[in-house]
């Protein structure tokens, strides 16, 4: 079965049609006839690629599609005689990149797939017009006419190597099977072609479709010298190559003319062994495919890349300098200045110690200190003290206090800061003071660090304080710090004998009168917070506020004045959740009055002072403020 | 000589109190040497003190003084119960140490869930049952009939009193709200007129609470002021 190539596109066409299947150009009156697959596929066999000068001896044999000739327009073989003589003329006039390609093509590999039928025709087609023109292979420029980036991208095989080698096999062997084919003569060939072919190592003789393949090695060795010599002057690269010597044979040991370096101690122990004298077994590779395409061409027994991937090119180049814009450069230039500063230490600015800012500071100071300070040294009580029926709450932890029997047990916890102490210990010594009249038993805890100090320090001073007793007070265990924040004050509330089982001076109060009767905080007779903080107050009051109301222990507070607002609605709320609520100076000078405790020894001035001459520094301060506001408004406007 | 050392220990802190006291007051010439030093030695003493305390109080006296004293006493009947109840404790805060080495630190990690659950489960449910329900009980229970006074005096002031704490809460939870339902695409949201007005009145309540707060503040600290002026009188009056 034989296809009709197509004269005007040179697709291949069945035999059965007129006209052709791509371009409909009429195929009766002329084209080509491809080869029999049969042969096609033998052509692409690499056996036939090892006897190229075998077919070159066959090739002026006239073929059997010979009578195509006559059936040939005379204005096809017109054209095609014109290209002829333009390709002689002009044999550099087609780019290098065309012929490359159809070359390429010519030098498919042989292990080209057979099934690939159309393209095997397209190429042996192309091949045969080319052999014909005689530009199969253009001429190969001259190192002064190739242009260095060209030769980089297209580098052609060496003379004498095994892809130059199997490249001339198929070249020649595709021309001599077309010429074959062919019903017209062979074209003459170039003068650079039989240059090439005079100075290639292949010799063109022998049968084309022998059975067996023969090694290439004797092909080379085959090279007559006196045929190299008889050929014109060749171009300077073939000359070079073609006057390479064949390497020499293991059986001829060559001459090295570098004399062998006399390594130094320390790099021969560091060379390996196994490359000067390998123990392993070599692996035979004699039965591995050859590689004919890449840069591992003619290797045995390593994966071959496919052609088409493999195209060694000069690769691209890529200016290393950014391009910016000089409005980038500048943010550049900005940024580095900006790390710049960062890295360099900078010392402090040296502020001026006399400035209107502190001089305003220092006349704000002495107002409000002078008055204080004068009540204080005086020892003023001009100022009456505050009424406990004034002070919400004061009247209601005096009486839950009294409430309380003789010896009751009372859980006091201190958990306020000492910075505080000014505003609470004169409340806090009067607690005391009434407790320990009552001889109630104190049991002291703290949730802050410094609240044990502060209660050993306060019963101390409280105990020194009572009338009509001669030494300390001894009724009460200071159990010291519940650790935990809310967790431990919830586990203090169910179960203050786990919590804090030994006081800390060791002894194992739980053991003796009154607090073997206690198990959870609501048997406690009363419990008294003092703290500054409104959140230490309100976990008290959700911790242990709903286990004391329900056995209707109270819960009184003694608070600093920031923490009061917070704490007022625990108090003011029906049922009340603090039964008593201490508050601040004026609470505190408040209780004293219930107690009999009327020294205040002119705190309260200066607190009555300080806080009217505030008033009057925050009340001028925002008329300036407000008056020089609408003077710079005014100002603004005109 | 402990005697001596008692007897001299508070007129010697009464000196250090003393500098510090002043030391600190120079704030008010600015930022100075001597403040800043006065602060370094409050924080590296309180930090000192606050590990002494928990090496004291914790790990003496609750965790060995007790084992101590059972064996002490011969009465280890309470051993076991002892060890159940305090080793899981020890146990957790030795693991919890490991968040001290940066290599270690997710080791410790399970315990810090454990803590931190636990606690979040502690606030919540004191939250909800010792205010949450609380309050609100007591915020309705402002206007009750049946709690009202019997004098008529006591009646106009319980009842004004109640009807501010209504209104405050009301307009205050009202200026909280904050989600508005668009009426059509793109229209701007807006609050209607009436809730607008509404809401300013609860952000008054709102600025008097923050009033009452800042003067609270204020004066807790007008009154340290005076306690440090009274002491720093007392102390040149004593020397």
């Amino acid at each position: 079965m034989t296809d009709v190539i197509c004269p005007l596109c040179g697709k291949p066409n069945p035999p059965d049609l007129d006209e052709c299947m791509y371009c409909q150009a009429p195929l009766k009156t002329g084209g080509f006839i491809a080869p029999p697959e049969s042969e096609s596929e033998l052509s692409s066999s690499p056996s036939t690629s090892n006897k190229p000068g075998e077919a070159e001896q066959k090739a002026p044999e006239p073929s059997a599609s010979s009578d195509l000739e006559q059936s040939i327009p005379d204005w096809l073989k017109q054209t095609e005689a014109d290209f002829l003589d333009l390709s002689e003329v002009k044999p550099e006039e087609p780019s290098p990149a065309e012929l490359s390609g159809q070359f390429d093509s010519l030098l498919s590999p042989p292990s080209t797939p057979p099934s690939s039928k159309e393209n095997a025709i397209d190429d042996d087609w192309l091949a045969s017009l080319l052999d014909e023109a005689g530009v199969g292979k253009p001429e190969p420029p001259s190192l002064q006419e190739q242009a260095p980036e060209e030769a980089l991208k297209e580098p052609e095989p060496e003379p004498g190597s095994e892809m130059y080698e199997e490249g001339a096999n198929l070249a020649v062997e595709g021309s001599t099977e077309e010429e074959q084919l062919s019903p017209t003569q062979p074209a003459e060939k170039p003068d650079w072609l039989k240059n090439l072919e005079a100075s290639s190592t292949i010799k063109l003789e022998g049968d084309l479709f022998s059975g067996e393949p023969e090694p290439i090695e004797p092909a080379v060795n085959e090279i007559p010298e006196e045929k190299a010599q008889d050929q014109t002057p060749l171009p300077d690269w073939i000359a070079k190559t073609g006057s390479i010597e064949p390497p020499p044979s293991p059986q001829e040991p060559a001459e090295s003319p570098i004399a062998p370096a006399e390594l130094p101690n320390w790099l021969e122990a560091l060379r390996p062994t196994e490359t000067v004298s390998p123990s392993a077994p070599v692996e035979d590779l004699s039965g591995a495919d050859i590689v004919t395409a890449g840069p591992l061409v003619g290797l045995r027994g390593v994966i071959s890349a496919h052609p088409s991937a493999i195209r060694p090119q000069k690769p691209p180049t890529y200016s290393i300098k950014l391009r910016v814009t000089d409005e980038q450069q500048a943010r550049v230039e900005m940024m580095k200045e900006l790390l710049a500063n960062e890295e360099k230490p900078t010392p402090l600015a040296s502020r001026p110690i006399i400035t209107s800012r502190n001089i305003f500071r220092l006349i704000v100071a002495v107002v409000l200190l002078l008055p204080m300070v004068w009540m204080i040294i005086s020892g003023s009580q001009q100022a009456s003290t505050p009424q406990p029926g004034n002070i919400p709450g004061v009247v209601d932890f005096t009486q839950q206090i009294q409430k309380l029997p003789s010896g009751a047990p009372v859980l006091m916890a201190f958990d306020y800061e000492a910075g505080f102490s000014g505003e609470l210990n004169i409340a806090v010594t009067n607690v005391l003071i009434q407790l320990m009249n009552k001889s109630a038993y104190l049991t002291l805890v703290a949730t802050t660090p410094t609240g044990p100090a502060l209660a050993e320090s306060l019963i101390k001073n409280a105990s020194s304080s009572l009338v009509g007793t001669s030494g300390a007070y001894s009724n009460y265990a200071d159990l010291g710090y519940v650790p935990g924040g809310t967790m431990g004050l919830l586990g203090l509330a169910k179960s203050p004998r786990s919590i804090l089982p030994y006081s800390l001076e060791s002894d194992n109060v739980w053991e003796g009168a009154p607090l073997n009767a206690i198990a959870s905080i609501k048997d406690f007779s009363a419990v008294i917070v003092l703290t500054n903080d409104p959140d230490t107050a309100r976990i008290w009051i959700e911790q242990a506020g709903p286990l004391l109301q329900e056995a209707g222990t109270p819960l009184l507070m003694v608070t600093s004045s920031q923490a009061e607002p917070l704490i007022r609605p625990y108090f003011e709320a029906k049922p009340a959740q603090v039964q008593g609520l201490i508050a601040g100076l004026a609470g505190g000078l408040a209780y004293g009055r219930t107690v009999g405790n009327l020294q205040q020894n002119g705190i309260w001035d200066a607190f009555s002072v300080g806080v009217t001459v505030s008033f009057l520094i925050i009340l001028i301060g925002s008329i300036a403020g407000v008056v020089s506001k609408m003077l710079a408004a005014s100002k603004k406007e005109n | 000589m402990l005697e001596q050392i008692n007897q001299l220990a508070d007129p010697i802190g009464a000196i250090i109190g003393f500098l510090l006291t002043i030391m600190v007051l120079s704030y008010i010439i600015g930022d100075n040497a001597l403040f800043r030093l006065a602060i370094h030695i409050f924080i590296g003493v309180a930090s000192g003190y606050a590990a002494a305390l928990i090496l004291y109080n914790v790990v003496l006296f609750q965790v060995l003084v007790p084992v101590i004293q059972m064996f002490s006493t011969g009465k280890t009947d309470g051993l076991v119960t002892y060890a159940f109840r305090v080793l899981p404790a020890v146990i957790l805060g030795i693991w919890m140490l490991t968040k001290a080495s940066p290599r270690l630190a997710r080791w410790g990690t399970p315990v810090l869930a454990f803590l931190t659950g636990v606690g979040a489960a502690t606030v919540v449910a004191g939250a909800v049952r010792g205010t949450l329900f609380p309050q609100v009980g007591a915020s309705m229970n402002l206007l009750n009939i049946h709690t009202a006074p019997a004098e008529l005096n006591n009646l106009v002031g319980w009842f004004i009193n109640g009807l501010v704490i209504l209104v405050g809460t009301i307009t205050t939870l009202i200026y909280f709200q904050f989600g508005i339902k668009s009426q059509e695409e793109g229209a701007p949201v807006q609050r209607s007129v009436f809730m607008e007005y509404i809401s300013t009145v609860g952000q008054g309540f709102i600025v008097i609470t923050l009033g009452v707060l800042f003067t609270g503040v204020y004066i807790a600290a007008l009154t340290a002021l005076i306690d440090r002026i009274r002491f720093l009188w007392d102390t040149l009056h004593i020397f």
